[in-house]
């Protein structure tokens, strides 16, 4: 196991009456890409402030390398920061802003040149070190930005949504490049963002967020294919959540039927939520189908059709199909047990990891 | 917007010119000539410019009003800028808004009152009215107009660049003068100059806080004016408008210089890519 770097213990942070953070706790380990993910207004961003030394949290201790820092100055702390708006200096050019962390420290003006060519080289803006700030696009300033904050080589390097205000494509662009800077330099990245694809496609491990507490930690697949509650399936991908109740272990019934599943540990008629995504889903005759839907509209995707209907309990559905069907037909949706994730109400992290272990433990006995 | 202006909004704009410019042209015009009144034009002479020249006194008034105007300035420019930071670094709204409203009354405050205030002060600690009560006058009534300046250009300065600063390891000193300083170096610059003219013309608050011995070029006209004006005056009030404009113009070219200069650097950059 990789070495501890920052740990929060129970953080909590209050503006006046609101609290903006609820007790955080969490660790982070060397040379992994984390992700902070959450609506706007979850408290991301303050956890980020924290770490970088511009807020103070209200509670609790921030711990770095297993020394309490919360008292150290912004400019004493091992990291750097990739800003939003990427505070770039604009009486600077692109030189001097890579190199203003370096003239601070004194460093030899030789060794000054070639960190700072090195460092635009990492980022491929070699050649452009005569260039004012105003004078380079946007993706141009997001590079500047991240070798500038990389040029010191801090243990961790902290960027708050540093892709937002790029267009799609160069978007897109910037994640593989950012997660192949990570993997190459070996260096902590915590990075926050709000959009779910961009924490599923970068990190290593995705802290989900909502109102000031984190909701779920794990990696992009287990998050995506085993939501803790509602909000976590809701705003990690696209998900058709109905409510059911358990029948027994690996029984589970919803839509008036009785289904085949991978969750157990729960109490025999637990009312649960049960989530199946678009994707799994697919459409097949009435008669093979786990499901009878009545196709209420359909969309062309591109790679796929969008299809919206009810079952005859009146659940709403969502599939995600590549075969065309007609809006108003009935057609059967059919499902494999493994698609069927099953979510217990108000269940907290610890219990489901316990939960999970009790069963995925037996599976592997068996 | 409009390129070319419609046959009426031209005219107003002539008018407008010539209404503001024609006392000026008058002024400068008798400067020339041979009488001592301004009642009549007798032929031209540079005599007035020879007797300006000759007359110490009012060339170390001049040299004075210069001084006073540059050091009140300068002073008024630290000061205000100072303040300026401070009342930005003020997280708590209602005593910035106080801090600022205070500021603004001065602004707006007649100078007679500024001036008969300081007068009062100054007798009472004993002060001697002379260079220091009008340099310490002026000063004050500078800050207030820095403050006003600068404050615009640090409210637009991108606010994470400091935190940005901080992250990169600057101490708040550094980050004082290698971030926050030069971006508002403009307001800091109009501030200074704003300060500069308020002083150069600044009649009311002087004519308070002058004594015996010391007079600036406002006051001194005045007086000289009361006994009817000598077109000794006029030669100096010409002069005072050429260096204005030479200012001025040099202003100009020097921004053009420096337009020139980025807009070149962009075109060998884009021949180096």
């Amino acid at each position: 196991m990789a070495k501890t770097i920052i740990e929060f213990q129970d953080i909590v942070k209050e503006y006046g009456d609101t609290k903006v953070l609820k007790g955080i706790n969490f660790e982070i380990e060397q040379g992994k890409f984390y992700t902070l993910l959450g609506p706007s207004g979850c408290g991301k961003t303050t956890i980020l402030r924290i770490i970088a030394g511009f807020t103070d949290a209200t509670r609790g201790n921030v711990m770095f390398d297993g020394k309490k820092i919360n008292n150290v100055p912004a400019n004493k702390r091992k990291v750097n920061t990739v800003f939003q708006d990427y505070a770039l200096f604009p009486h600077l050019n692109v030189f001097d802003n890579v190199a203003f962390p370096l003239n601070l420290r004194k460093v030899p003006k030789k060794e000054i040149r070639t960190k700072v060519l090195d460092a635009l080289r990492m980022v491929q803006l070699s050649g452009f070190e005569e260039r004012e700030i105003s004078e380079i696009s946007g993706g141009q300033q997001q590079r500047v930005a991240i070798a500038r904050a990389l040029v010191n080589e801090p243990d961790v390097l902290l960027l708050d949504e540093p892709l937002s205000a790029l267009d799609m494509k160069l978007r897109k662009e910037m994640q593989y490049e950012l997660r192949a800077l990570q993997q190459r330099l070996g260096i902590t990245f915590i990075f926050v963002t709000h959009d779910q694809e961009e924490a599923l496609a970068m990190s290593d491990e995705i802290f989900v967020m909502n109102a000031g507490q984190i909701l779920q930690t794990g990696s992009p697949v287990d998050i995506y294919d085993e939501p803790i509650n509602h909000f976590v399936a809701d705003f990690i991908g696209e998900s058709n959540i109905v409510r059911g109740h358990m029948v027994a272990d690996y029984r589970v019934a919803f839509a008036g039927k009785e289904f085949d599943c991978v969750d157990a540990g729960m109490r025999q008629n637990e009312p649960v939520e049960v989530v199946i995504r678009p994707e799994d889903l697919d459409i097949t005759t009435v008669e093979k189908g786990a499901l009878t839907i009545t196709v209420d509209t359909q969309l062309f995707r591109g790679v796929f059709f969008e299809i919206t209907g009810h079952d005859d309990t009146g659940n709403m559905w969502r599939i995600q199909s590549i075969h065309s069907t007609e809006v108003g037909a009935k057609v059967g949706a059919y499902f494999d047990p493994e698609d069927i994730h099953v979510m217990r109400f108000n269940e907290s992290e610890e219990d489901f990891d316990a939960r999970l272990e009790t069963y995925e433990g037996e599976d592997s006995d068996r | 917007m409009q390129n070319k202006l419609s046959g009426w909004s031209r005219a107003y704009l002539i008018i407008v010119f010539i209404i503001l410019y024609t006392p000026i042209l008058f002024l400068v015009l008798y400067s020339f000539s041979k009488g001592n009144t301004m009642s009549n034009f007798h032929g031209f002479t540079m005599a007035h410019y020879q007797t300006l020249f000759n007359d110490p006194r009012l060339l170390q008034i001049v040299l004075d009003t210069l001084i006073i105007a540059l050091l009140s300035s300068l002073c008024a420019t630290v000061v205000g800028t100072a303040g300026a930071l401070g009342i930005y670094e003020t997280r708590h709204r209602s005593v910035r808004q106080t801090v600022l409203s205070l500021n603004n009354i001065l602004m707006v405050s007649p100078d007679v009152i500024i001036g008969a205030s300081f007068l009062i002060f100054f007798t009472m600690l004993g002060i001697r009215l002379g260079f220091i009560s009008v340099l310490l006058s002026h000063i004050a009534f500078s800050i207030p107009i820095v403050v006003l300046l600068v404050l615009p250009k640090l409210n637009e300065m991108n606010a994470s660049m400091i935190d940005a600063a901080a992250d990169l390891g600057a101490n708040p000193w550094q980050t004082l003068t290698r971030v926050i300083l030069p971006a508002i170096m403009p307001g800091i610059f109009s501030g200074f100059f704003m300060a500069f003219t308020y002083s150069l013309d600044d009649f009311a608050v002087t004519f308070f806080v002058t004594g015996n011995g010391f007079s600036t070029l406002s006051v001194e006209i005045y007086s000289r004016a009361r006994q009817g004006v000598d077109l000794e005056i006029n030669a100096l009030s010409a002069l005072w408008f050429l260096v204005s404009l030479l200012l001025i113009a040099g202003y100009y070219f020097l921004n053009q210089y420096n337009q020139g200069r980025k807009t070149k650097r962009r075109e060998v950059g884009a021949i180096i890519k």
